[in-house]
């Protein structure tokens, strides 16, 4: 077997350099690449390239805001970035119910994005907020919008000098009215998505919508939005068969292979439930921020964050 | 004087040392001078093998097969049957079947060497669903009709004639799926030959199945084995004869390269390639009079047997054999077979077949209930079983039947008849409910003509007392039940009761750690022993009492016609589950679990409850997330991030409660108890879920998706079957 090396820079540049020099596997938290390298039980993981370990990098471990804009290090764990108040709650949300304990202290949002699986949790909620990510390398720095970096199913928009440094997002929930996160995940704790829909609204002062998005995982090869069908309800006011022509957008847009009726129905009665609640509350004069998938929804694992 | 209740719970024998970690499994034992083996697999459900293409091994390297066994020596693994083979030879009948075994001392290149093995097959059209199995789907390959093994019992007036003057007939299949046993601990087993004996080390139940099985590879006597147990990480029934399916080749690689052999599956490995629990099919025909009273019932109960039959005839037996649950219907016929199919053999599982059939004819009792509009509740207590009632092989329930005791019981801590009342079918709110039991230990006379089993009490001078016999701990807490029950009737602390993990050199054959027998049987020959050890204690220095099992008089069983007294203690079981159905997901968020079980007298209240705890979760996971595919003969779901056991999240905080009934031949009146608490809780979940969404599900296992398809295309309770 031919002997790869194993890298453990001590800064951003040295890590950039090296990534300069040698097309090598960079590798964070390692829950996605140490599971699929793995061998039988009592041995190394096999690379058939040399691996860079960016888990302790100073410079993307960093949560901090920069204007009004968060920006999160891509070495961030699922763990700091669920329990910082400083992250948008959506994405606070997905950070908290991926996988298990031992997993978000270990997964990265960089890793997340980077493994580029239409499971992943974070991509979800990133897409709905327009995050970018930033990219470093010794030729600069660039940033891109998340839902442009992952081009498809496993696959990134990332040179082989390039590595993700930072996610930003330039929203919050602070910017929309009405909320709505659910994953249907394969069981309550430590779960692998089924389907994910993270959904927001804002409405201007005559009732009508001036904000509306909705982006759904696991429902194709990669993270779906549509701003098209977005516009179709922007600027107007929330009405049952403006409802109807949301849904029925959003399904064409959406590509399940495995299980396509419960995910495209899932989508249909959340997209439906998120618009008619956020239009009753909104009349009411309710400020309750958050709509889940049904009043009263029991969660047994209490989300590890709140709405500030 | 010892006078407290026995059931009063005591700290586990195992408890510290399993807890910190300081307990040594089979993957921590030192066995540097052992060989590492790696089975090498069938990749495809059925076919010839052309040619076996290996790498070139390197000296010190092993490739073992069919064809190293020696004269005198069969392929074969004896499972009470003898057809299962040690090796494929010329073809192979499902993926995973073990061809060779590759040996070598360092574990990474035989990974290496492994990976570039060649295997060419000439591949058949493979069966792989029961459906497939009885329609021969590329040929027949088991008795000419792919049917293992068949039964069929009949009670009271022939179903036939009872059909005719019925009112109404209701047909109706119920279905179940495989189960993987995802015990903590992974297959593990290690041989080497040390003087003229070959020794096993094993994580298993039931060592002296593995020296009985595995003999013949070599030709060679059960007794030229010694089998030592390893500290078990669970089993479920999933180390009950599986480990032979590696100790076989284990054994044949110790005679060839003349060195010790290790083996420790990974989990994608053992998940993969290990026996499961019987995928059943069960059609029922139940004829009703004018008021809905049931007059008889017919049923036809298929079970993937797999390639091989080894156990599955005695599964398909108990599983027949509880096809009519808690329930004594006026008349009553059964055909029970066992299907021959190209995939993994199914072999035991907590339960051991009666799962399935009680699922099916609880869920069956609950559809016809709400066909007829009628609580399930309320139409299954009609039918309740009691003392002296004939049951489904024509003998008789010895014992008191307490269902309406638990019920009270279970009826008050979760309110269900307030709860039944006021959720309306398809509100996504649900409660339901299921009556269960499992006769204790193994089927009528088969302790007393198959295992005869035997215990030793040893005495030492400075007053140790060692239980001798094969039981195993494998995380149930055997090893602190005995010594309770041996110190209790002795009078002496419980520290001075040795037991350890058996060595079958050293202990007399008590039979296997299966089938709720062993604190029932195994226990109360300890608490035999220990009264005859009781006057001699004190006056003696070192001395041995033996006792052998004894089965009651009067109870008589007859093997070939399966008449007569099946079980002398059954365990009963109550369950109710409430849940909520998420309208816009299909998601099932369980509200509450609520169960009464009689076990007869507790010998340990903690050890009961912890048993009750995960046999409802493991038999809610069965029904519910744990779905396990096989697609062209490959499970698909291999890792336990894709086969979704349930979490302590996603059930809550259980009622538990019992009822005092003590058993005759049992240890200060216990009885088994093990798998009694496995059998109901499914039948209660989907009793409830469907009540939750208004539509009969009848087919197990119901993961989300399939809550949303049954919303979606579900039939509702009052359409016609």
């Amino acid at each position: 077997m031919e002997k790869v090396m194993c890298y453990i820079p001590k800064t951003l540049n040295e890590a950039l350099e090296i990534r300069n020099k040698e097309d090598v596997i960079v590798l964070a938290g390692g829950s996605d690449l140490m599971v699929s390298h793995k061998r039988t039980i009592g041995l190394t993981p096999k690379f058939d390239k040399s691996v860079m370990i960016i888990r302790n990098l100073p410079e993307i471990r960093k949560i901090y805001m920069d204007g009004s804009e968060c920006h999160i290090g891509a070495a961030c764990t699922s763990r700091e970035i669920a329990e910082s108040p400083l992250v948008p709650w959506h994405v606070r949300q997905a950070a908290s119910r991926m996988g298990a304990i031992g997993l978000r202290n270990s997964a990265t949002i960089g890793g997340n994005i980077a493994n580029a699986s239409p499971k992943g949790d974070t991509p979800g909620p990133l897409y709905l907020l327009d995050a970018r990510v930033k990219i470093a390398s010794t030729d600069g720095v660039r940033e891109e919008l998340v839902s442009d970096f992952i081009i498809k199913f496993r696959t990134i928009d990332l040179k082989p000098n390039e590595m993700i440094t930072e996610v930003i997002l330039p929203l919050s929930e602070d910017d929309f009215d009405y909320v709505f996160w659910h994953k249907v995940g394969t069981r309550k704790a430590n779960a692998i998505s089924k389907v994910t829909l993270s959904q927001a609204v804002k409405f201007a002062s005559d009732g009508t919508v001036c904000d509306y998005r909705a982006s759904a995982t696991a429902t194709g090869s990669k993270t779906n939005r549509s701003r098209d069908v977005e516009n179709i309800i922007i600027g107007k006011r929330i009405a049952p068969e403006l409802i109807e022509e949301v849904i029925a957008a959003f399904d064409g847009i959406i590509s399940p292979r495995a299980m396509p009726e419960f995910r495209r129905e899932s989508c249909r009665r959340s997209i439906r439930r998120f618009l008619t609640e956020a239009e009753k509350r909104r009349i009411e004069g309710c400020r309750d921020k958050v709509i889940d998938t049904y009043d009263g929804y029991y969660v047994p694992c209490a989300p590890v964050c709140r709405l500030s | 004087m010892v006078t407290e209740d026995i059931s009063k719970a005591i700290r586990r024998i195992d408890a510290v040392s399993k807890s910190k970690g300081t307990i040594k499994y089979l993957s921590d034992y030192d066995l540097d001078d052992y060989l590492w083996g790696r089975l090498v697999r069938s990749s495809i459900p059925r076919g010839i093998i052309k040619k076996i293409n290996l790498p070139d091994l390197p000296e010190g390297y092993f490739f073992v097969s069919a064809k190293d066994i020696p004269e005198g020596g069969k392929n074969y693994l004896h499972m009470i049957a003898t057809d299962w083979r040690c090796f494929a030879d010329g073809d192979v009948k499902y993926v995973g079947e073990t061809i060779g075994i590759l040996c070598g001392p360092d574990k990474t290149l035989l990974e290496d060497l492994y990976e570039e093995i060649n295997i060419e097959y000439e591949e058949a059209e493979p069966a792989v669903s029961i459906d497939e199995g009885i329609a021969c789907k590329g040929g027949a390959f088991i008795n000419g009709n792919n049917i293992h093994c068949s039964l069929k019992l009949e009670v009271g007036e022939n179903v036939d004639s009872v059909f005719a003057r019925a009112d109404k007939i209701i047909e109706e299949t119920i279905e179940t799926g495989f189960q993987e046993h995802v015990y903590l601990e992974t297959n593990a087993a290690a041989c080497k030959k040390v003087g003229d004996k070959y020794q096993i080390l094993a994580s298993a139940q039931c060592p002296f199945y593995i020296r009985k099985s595995i003999a013949p590879v070599l030709g060679i006597k059960p007794e030229d084995i010694v089998v030592q147990q390893t500290t078990t990480g669970g089993a479920f029934g999933g180390k009950e004869h599986f480990p032979d399916v590696l100790c076989g080749p284990l054994l044949l690689a110790a005679y060839v390269t003349g060195r010790g052999v290790k083996m420790i599956f990974d989990r994608e490995e053992d998940i993969e390639f290990s026996v499961k629990r019987h995928p059943s099919k069960v059609m029922f025909k139940t004829a009703l009079d004018k008021d809905g009273n049931i007059m008889a019932m017919d049923s036809k109960v298929y079970y993937n047997v797999g390639a091989y039959l080894a156990s599955s005839f005695v599964v398909l037996q108990r599983g027949c054999f509880h096809v009519t649950g808690c329930y004594k219907f006026p008349s009553f016929r059964t055909e029970g077979f066992g299907v021959a199919t190209n995939t993994f053999p199914s072999c035991a599982f907590r339960g051991f077949g009666a799962p399935q059939t009680l699922f099916a004819v609880e869920t069956h009792m609950c559809h016809i209930a709400e066909k007829l509009g009628i609580d399930p509740l309320e139409y299954k207590s009609r039918y309740f079983i009691k003392q002296g009632d004939v049951t489904s092989t024509n003998g008789r329930v010895v014992e008191r039947v307490m269902i309406p005791e638990m019920l009270n019981q279970v009826l008050d801590a979760s309110d269900y008849k307030r709860k039944s009342r006021e959720y309306k079918y398809g509100s996504g709110r649900g409660i339901g409910i299921s009556f269960y039991n499992h006769g204790g230990a193994f089927t009528g006379n088969g302790e007393s003509a198959i295992i005869k089993a035997k215990l030793r009490l040893h005495k030492y001078p400075d007053g140790r007392v060692e239980i001798l016999c094969g039981q195993t701990e494998m995380g149930q807490g055997f090893h602190s039940i005995m010594p309770k029950i041996v110190s209790r009737v002795l009078e002496i602390p419980m520290e001075k009761v040795v037991f350890d993990d058996p060595n079958t050199d050293r202990v007399p054959d008590s039979g296997p750690t299966a089938a709720s027998r062993s604190t029932m049987i195994v226990g109360y020959l300890a608490e035999k022993a220990a009264n005859l050890m009781k006057p001699r204690y004190d006056k003696e220095e070192e001395f041995e009492v033996e006792t052998n099992y004894e089965h009651p008089e009067g109870y008589p069983w007859d093997q070939a016609s399966f008449q007569g007294y099946a079980y002398l203690g059954y365990g009963w079981g109550v369950c109710v589950v409430e849940v909520e159905v998420d309208p816009c997901t299909g998601e099932v968020t369980t509200r509450g679990i609520w169960s009464s079980h009689d076990c007869g007298h507790l010998i340990d209240e903690l050890i009961v409850h912890g048993q009750t705890n995960g046999g409802i979760l493991q038999g809610i996971g069965w029904a519910s997330t744990e779905v396990l595919e096989n697609v062209k003969g490959h499970f698909k779901q291999t890792s336990i991030s894709d086969y979704i056991i349930p979490t302590s999240m996603d059930h809550p905080k259980q009622g538990v409660y019992y009822v005092e009934n003590a058993y005759r031949w049992g240890p200060s009146g216990a009885k088994g108890m093990g798998e009694l608490v496995f059998n109901g809780s499914g039948a209660a979940y989907i009793d409830a879920v469907s009540r939750a969404i208004g539509k009969r599900i009848s087919a197990i296992p119901c993961p989300t998706e399939r809550v949303m398809d049954y919303m979606l295309h579900g039939h509702d309770f009052k359409e016609e079957f």
